[in-house]
């Protein structure tokens, strides 16, 4: 008796199993049935973020004046992981957000293919963003692929403590002079450097090379591509010309910490001195401040070698697979209208790209006490202001510049190149983009 | 030497021996005395290096962002601020609940089927005959020589094409049964599984499936612990495809607690408190799988 | 005496007790059908989501493939020509074999040490069990802190410290190709070796204890035993480990994308493993699907290869220790 009951117990587990598995493969096509709605539906759209937009009150904000609309935000933690999140579900050809947050660093491998994307042209706006933030998500033929939400503005931040030690001046104002003012150069910067280094300091002018070569790349609009696409890097004199004054400056002079950022080193270097200057973008002020905790003497000079520069910025975008393209497009253009993204920047940081947005006094009266109370706002508003060149970026733009950027560290981080033998390895990794 | 005989006749046919052998299976050390210290230190040794990683994830959970960044190496005492930093998880919008429960559901029904279906199989490939069944195991085996990266947007489409994505069924159902669960089983009966044992089972009149579950089962025991036990990690521990397929708004646990990196700035205290915290269910079914890894063998057969 | 051909077992299930006709011919399907039915639910899952990932990727390969884009031309092996043209290629399988080796062969010595002195007569024995698979439960964000503070390139870094202590000069861990391969390995082991110890010892606590008694009236010691009966009796079990090891070791990816915030294997690929250039070709900068699926195929049919001498490899060596043992007998 009691064999059979198990034995016939055995059998009907294993066969429900089974039949579970097919029943549940069968009833895939239902699930498609209930979409489509109409305008008066109540629908829910999805926005999927990465890292810290300050989105969540603004969520329920939109909910409430939109009574119909529920909006859920799928949040990843790290860009890269929105990315890969993002570049499987394009092949794959479904399941994308409604709204999907994209950073400017991959904002070119999505321009190539416009179609997948609602465009979000609107005359209405056109205005709404400082120029070289909507040159940077509108393709050749004029599609708006993307809404901007915050820039990274860079500034030079500094260890005035450092500065005094070695004879330099420590206010802020005197730093931006004696980096050159609004005629700020490189040249200037790494001499400044010298002079640092020449007072007898153990201390580096700066944290790497890679990081400093990025703020001036950034400042050439054709680095590596023609603007028809044509790869030109291997040719380029101005893109040799700045990896050897960057290496010069780094090896030759000492003026670099020879640090890797985000790296364990770089990290625990804030703790001991490691450096005395680096290019800050809005959102490494947080970063700085959390690895220099306790640290003092950290300042932000409101000026930038070879012009204004741009680090770092995120998008709004509206994939054309979703359901209900208008009311995202909606919704997108209200998060990113000023009045929101200012109310992003004061919970979050993000700081706001849009031109109303620069002029408003809650942005221009914020200070920061770990950088000596500076003017913050004031500060990176002008810094974003400075801003004159729209780098460049097509398809390979980011191949190559991760190319450069591994050349960089093998001659200042690793030291198993020089600058000659890691230059040819550069080359040959551009051949292999063919 | 007789031992070697023995081998011999284990995977042959002694029937008459193998009652008596039975009952003495179990602890093989149980002939030696207990060892000295030096196995101790040892093992010693041992367990410091593999406990100290989760005990450093604790000391930096339970202090904060400041702290960590003066002193990379923390000291061996633990700071004060560990439940400050687990109400700050609990409170912020990961959703913490709702990714333990979803954690628990997916790796409970997996393990639950592996288990069973790994030793089916494994039942079946070591001790059955039937046509094919040398190929279809080696294809089993090679399926696990297939890289995983690219099977992720086919994988997707798959289940996009189910309606399942968003879903738990979308993580549980890749998962019900593995190569590794079923290689695992075919190797560990081929030889803990005497085939006398079946026989006397066959001889008894017992169906196919009431040998399995009668013989096999019982003797597949620690082994079934085991799988169950490094199923039940692996997909507590699984974090990518889960992200991929059921994403923030639905998570699993490590897909929530990665959240709290989501900062330029990372506040070490904060993630490690979560790490934490998640990995304190798996200590919990540690303390309840190793009873069965140490329970005797094959006492669930001689009673069937 | 292959691992997947067991001795026959037929002319002792077609001797069970003759019963009524109808009830005979139903034990035959049930003898005939059940070992597939056994097998089938891992076919099934396999089909859909093995399989078909499978075909997709040999389809793509064959492809020009963006992985946004879609499909493209069809290239027949131009995609596998290209890839094995690239110096990055050779570098991968370069590093993921040393890493293979540098990691593996130490971990399955250790793993079966670990297992034969966890198989004594230890007391509170599921602490010191439990104990030794405690590194699988960690979290890789655990992970890859401790390893990033352990194998800093600074003097100060963990590590550097303590060879610093003995008069070794700091060396720079993610700098050198055998020193990132050697911190990788680490890493692997940690993580790996107790899951394999616990597979060894589940399967020590299945052999026969009269065994041994035997052994020991026969004046073996313990060395003797362990050759003599503990390997023999392991072999499926050496068998699977091995395998497991090598298919796992030879896709070995987040360990080394670990290693260092960007996660490309170094700024001269120090430690760029195969499968981490299959990500970068398909999800990096290039996006391009074909040639990853490509490198996919190829790292799977190398696999298979190795494996497949794995097999034979372990195979003769467990038997040949029995042969031994037959050999001492007479």
């Amino acid at each position: 008796m009691r064999k059979t009951t198990s034995k016939a117990w055995a059998l009907t587990a294993g066969v429900a199993s089974i039949a579970l598995l097919a029943s549940a493969c069968g009833s895939s096509d239902e699930s498609g049935d209930d979409a489509s709605g109409s305008s008066d539906e109540k629908i829910t759209l999805t926005v999927a973020t990465f890292n810290e937009f300050g989105y969540e009150d603004l969520i329920k904000e939109y909910t409430e004046l939109n009574p119909n609309i529920t909006v859920e935000q799928k949040k990843a933690a790290t860009s890269n992981e929105a990315r890969d999140n993002m570049n499987t579900r394009l092949a794959a050809g479904s399941g994308l957000s409604d709204i999907e947050a994209i950073e400017v660093d991959w904002l070119p491998e999505l321009m190539q293919f416009p179609d997948k994307f609602v465009d979000l042209t609107d005359d209405s706006i056109a205005d709404r963003w400082l120029d070289w933030k909507v040159a940077q998500a509108t393709t050749e033929d004029g599609t708006l692929i993307g809404y901007g939400t915050d820039i990274g503005p860079e500034g030079v931040c500094y260890r005035s403590d450092l500065f005094a030690a070695a004879g330099l001046p420590t206010d802020r104002a005197e730093v931006a002079t004696l980096l050159g003012g609004d005629d700020a150069t490189w040249e200037k910067y790494f001499e400044v450097g010298k002079q640092f280094k020449a007072a007898g300091t153990p201390t580096a002018w700066f944290d790497s090379a890679g990081a400093t070569y990025q703020g001036m790349i950034n400042q050439v609009e054709n680095a590596y591509e023609d603007s028809d696409g044509t790869i030109i890097a291997a040719d380029n004199a101005e893109v040799s010309d700045l990896y050897s004054q960057v290496l010069t400056a780094s090896t030759t002079d000492g003026l670099s910490a020879g640090l890797k950022q985000w790296e364990d080193p770089w990290v625990a270097s804030f703790q001991n001195n490691g450096f005395a200057t680096m290019l800050c973008p809005g959102w490494m002020l947080g970063v700085i401040e959390g690895n220099a905790e306790g640290v003092t003497g950290w300042d932000i000079a409101d000026v930038f070698p070879g012009g204004g520069g741009n680090w770092g910025g995120s998008f709004l975008t509206v994939p054309a697979q979703g359901e209900h393209p208008e009311e995202a497009m909606a919704l997108a253009n209200w998060l990113t209208a000023p009045e929101q993204q200012i109310k992003a920047f004061v919970s979050k940081g993000t700081f706001p790209s849009q031109v109303d947005a620069l002029e408003s006094q809650d942005l221009l009266s914020v200070t920061n006490a770990f950088y000596n109370d500076a003017p913050t706002g004031e500060i990176l508003a002008n810094r974003a202001n400075a801003v004159s060149v729209t780098p460049f970026k097509g398809p390979n733009y980011f191949a190559i510049n991760d190319a450069m950027q591994q050349a960089l560290t093998r001659v200042d981080v690793d030291k198993t190149d020089d600058p000659d033998s890691s230059w040819a390895k550069f080359l040959t990794d551009v051949k292999a983009l063919g | 030497m007789t031992s070697v005989a023995m081998i011999e006749q284990t995977s042959g046919k002694g029937a008459a021996r193998a009652a008596a052998r039975r009952r003495k299976r179990g602890s093989v050390g149980s002939a030696n005395r207990r060892p000295g210290w030096v196995t101790y230190a040892i093992l010693a040794v041992v367990l410091l290096i593999s406990a100290y990683p989760i005990y450093y994830s604790f000391l930096l959970g339970s202090s904060d962002a400041g702290s960590i960044a003066r002193n990379p190496i923390p000291s061996f005492i633990p700071a004060e601020h560990f439940f400050d930093n687990v109400s700050r998880v609990l409170n912020s919008d990961i959703q913490f609940w709702k990714a333990l429960s979803n954690s628990l559901i997916v790796a409970v029904v997996t393990s639950v089927s592996v288990v069973f279906f790994s030793t089916l199989a494994g039942y079946s490939f070591s001790k059955l005959r039937f046509r094919g069944r040398r190929q279809l195991l080696v294809f089993v085996i090679a399926t696990m020589a297939v890289p995983t990266q690219l099977g992720i947007v086919p994988l997707f489409i798959v289940m996009s094409q189910l309606g399942w994505t968003g879903k738990l069924v979308a993580v549980i159902v890749p998962s019900m049964v593995t190569a590794f669960g079923v290689f695992w089983m075919t190797q560990y009966l081929e030889s803990a599984l005497p085939y006398e044992l079946i026989e006397a089972a066959r001889v008894d009149g017992c169906s196919m499936i009431s040998t399995f579950w009668h013989i096999a089962l019982p003797a597949a025991r620690p082994a079934a612990a085991m799988l169950a036990l490094f199923t039940f990690v692996g997909s507590w521990t699984q974090f990518f495809w889960p992200f991929i397929v059921l994403g923030s708004s639905n998570p699993t646990l490590p897909v929530a607690v990665q959240l709290l990196q989501a900062s330029y700035f990372k506040d070490y205290s904060l993630i490690l408190a979560g790490v934490t915290l998640s990995t304190i269910p798996l200590i919990l079914v540690f303390a309840l799988a190793g009873r069965h890894l140490v329970s005797g063998i094959m006492q669930g057969a001689v009673k069937g | 005496m292959a691992v997947i051909s067991p001795p026959e077992l037929d002319p002792e299930l077609d001797r069970a007790p003759r019963r009524i006709a109808m009830r005979q011919r139903l034990g035959r399907w049930d003898v005939k059908l059940s070992p597939y039915l056994y097998v089938s639910p891992f076919f099934i899952v396999f089909a859909i989501v093995g399989l078909f990932p499978l075909a997709y990727t040999a389809y793509v390969s064959l492809h020009k493939w963006h992985l946004i884009g879609g499909k493209g031309a069809f290239v027949g092996f131009e995609n596998y020509a290209y890839v094995l043209a690239q110096p990055n290629f050779w570098i991968g399988l370069r590093n993921t074999f040393s890493i293979f080796l540098l990691s593996s062969v130490p971990q399955v010595i250790i793993a079966l040490v670990l297992a034969v002195v966890l198989n004594n007569n230890i007391r509170a024995k599921t602490f010191w069990r439990m104990g030794v698979l405690l590194p699988y439960v960690v979290a890789p964000v655990a992970v890859a802190l401790i390893f990033s503070k352990m194998f800093a390139d600074s003097p100060t870094g963990l590590i550097n410290t303590l060879l610093g202590t003995v008069g070794i000069d700091a060396i720079r861990w993610h700098a050198g190709v055998l020193s990132s391969h050697v911190a990788i390995a680490t890493m692997v082991d940690f993580r790996w070796t107790g899951y394999n110890t616990l597979i060894l010892l589940a399967a020590m606590q299945a052999v026969p204890s009269d065994l041994y008694e035997a052994a020991v009236l026969d004046g073996a010691n313990r060395f003797r035993q362990f050759i003599s009966i503990t390997v023999p009796m392991l072999r499926p079990t050496i068998i699977f480990v091995v395998i497991t090891s090598t298919i796992g070791g030879l896709q070995i990816f987040d360990e080394a994308r670990m290693f260092d915030q960007t996660g490309q294997g170094g700024a001269d690929r120090q430690w760029m493993t195969v499968t981490m250039y299959i990500y970068e070709l398909g999800w990096g900068a290039q996006k391009s699907f074909g040639r990853a699926a490509a490198v996919a195929w190829i790292l799977f049919l190398i696999i298979l290869l190795i494996g497949l001498m794995n097999f034979w490899f372990t195979q003769r060596i467990a038997s040949s220790g029995t042969t031994a043992g037959k050999k001492k007998k007479r």
